[in-house]
């Protein structure tokens, strides 16, 4: 199941005048195209390739329609969330299939070798003047994988004063998600040898975001967002489980993971863009989240600009530091003197406590495009790696083994626009 | 930093800015370096969102910049 992430642009005026609409003729006229096509691989798991075209009309009256559709296409090998161990360990697939079965070898991280998914996402967001200095934003986006959809709505408004230098803005959003996972959707906490599955799950999710935009000065624009989403249902991954071992750490066996029903997101963000130069300027941003499963992140983000041969070529390197908590269910095993267990409990190291890094690059160059106007290609690379901070006391079995191997993981890119 | 304190933090600068800080800003005709292309607060929206994929499926935060939303139940 690939991850969709309903990532939805709250437009707001945002203190910026709009983009002007480009000058041509055909098609395409007074629309702008930007599109991109990604590849990320894991080391010795997932890879992806990830085509997306956005579209975008500005309209005379100061209306603006955009759309966006992203198609993703993910294989490779994911880890099923069961401990190494120092001898071979068998698992079912997720559909209970033999012939999807598969082994893993003596010290090595459990993966499905089998893990094969596809998306297509779209999304549209139409955006309306009410007033000179108010305007209405409304959109949606509809998800679909083969056992997952997702349907969202979302509004927002913003309103301009101090001479536009302020901005304030206020939207929520609203979705809808039907899950319907291979072999069906194990009952949390169950032992993964009874294979004990039901049908189809939901999940519901709401969320608020305000934002203030302000103009600091001539070279520096700030804007600070509170938002607050909660979302209930089945809030598993239906294919992890956790192992459960003995007091010496040999494995005994494994349960489905188990989280709470119920998830409440908060979080701030700051961003800051200042331009020190004609050809340089910054942007950097810190997030804090908290949610009530425990989990707390920070989050740093530093890009750079630097123009190059008077405008036409640009360069952007990037730096990126993240950290969190882990949530208070999360536990890498679990013992089978607690086994089964009636508590939350997921093994899944994306709930784990670790730190992240990300060094990343853009070049981008000017060059003729459609209908003569101006294009812009850039090609883009990204590093990063996730290292693990805290580490349970391991039993004597498990001694010797790497049951934090954290991920490393490449990212190229290559956009063009017009 | 709980985020009550750093909720108060942040309204308490926007109050400023909406209120006592009506010289920030600056007047129509200077807005030259803040129509620049690196200096729209969605320069690279794509990027962003391929990004923000990444991390979604990776971290077990999302959002902030924008609505986090939920995805599928992988996270």
């Amino acid at each position: 199941m690939a991850a969709s992430c309903a990532l939805l642009g709250a437009a707001a005026a945002r203190g910026q005048d709009a983009k002007t609409a480009p000058a041509g003729s055909g098609l395409l006229d007074d629309w702008s195209v930007d599109s991109a096509l990604a590849y990320y691989h894991e080391n010795g798991r997932i890879q992806a390739i990830e085509p997306v075209v956005a579209v975008a009309k500005i309209f005379a009256d100061g209306q603006s329609l955009n759309s966006n559709a992203t198609f993703d296409s993910l294989s490779g090998s994911s880890p099923n969330g069961a401990l190494t161990s120092h001898l071979a360990q068998t698992f079912a697939s997720p559909s209970g299939k033999a012939k999807h079965g598969y082994t893993t070898a003596p010290g090595q991280l459990p993966v499905d070798p089998h893990y094969q998914d596809t998306r297509l996402a779209v999304d549209g967001n139409w955006t309306l003047p009410l007033t000179r200095v108010d305007q209405l934003s409304v959109g949606g986006k509809l998800s679909d994988e083969h056992d997952f959809f997702s349907a969202t709505v979302n509004a927002s408004i913003a309103h301009d004063f101090n001479e536009k230098n302020t901005t304030l803005s206020l939207g929520i959003y609203d979705e809808y998600d039907s899950l319907q996972p291979i072999g069906g959707a194990p009952v949390p906490g169950s032992d993964y040898a009874l294979f004990e599955k039901t049908g189809h799950k939901k999940k519901n999710g709401a969320g608020v975001l305000l934002g203030l935009t302000q103009v600091m000065s001539r070279n520096w624009l700030s804007e600070f967002n509170l938002s607050v989403d909660r979302f209930q249902g089945y809030l598993n991954d239906p294919y992890k489980i956790t192992s459960i071992i003995d007091s010496a750490g040999n494995t005994t066996g494994y349960e489905y993971e188990s989280r709470p029903d119920r998830r409440t997101r908060k979080s701030a963000y700051w961003e800051n863009r200042v331009a020190w130069s004609r050809q340089a300027s910054a942007a950097l941003s810190l997030r804090y989240m908290s949610d009530d499963w425990g989990v707390r992140s920070d989050t740093a983000l530093l890009h750079l600009h630097w123009s190059l041969g008077g405008g036409e070529r640009y360069i952007e390197p990037s730096f990126r530091w993240y950290r969190q908590t882990a949530a208070d269910f999360y536990t890498p095993f679990i013992f089978n003197t607690q086994a089964p267990s009636t508590r939350y409990e997921a093994s899944d190291s994306r709930l784990g406590a670790f730190h992240a890094l990300t060094y990343g690059v853009k070049y981008a160059w000017k060059m003729p495009g459609p209908g003569g106007r101006e294009s812009e290609l850039s090609v883009r690379a990204e590093y990063y790696q996730q290292t693990f901070d805290e580490r349970m006391p391991t039993p004597a079995a498990l001694q010797g083994l790497d049951l934090y191997p954290g991920l490393k993981a490449v990212l190229v890119q290559v956009g063009w626009r017009f | 930093m709980t985020f009550k304190q750093l909720s108060i933090l942040c309204l308490l600068c926007g109050t400023a800015f909406a209120g006592g800080c009506a010289g920030l800003g600056v007047r129509p005709w200077q807005r030259d370096v803040l129509a620049r292309e690196d200096m729209r607060l969605d320069a690279n929206p794509l990027d962003a969102a391929i990004d923000d994929h990444m991390y979604f499926s990776k971290e077990a935060s999302s959002g902030g910049r924008s609505f986090a939303g939920g995805g599928c139940g992988c996270n």
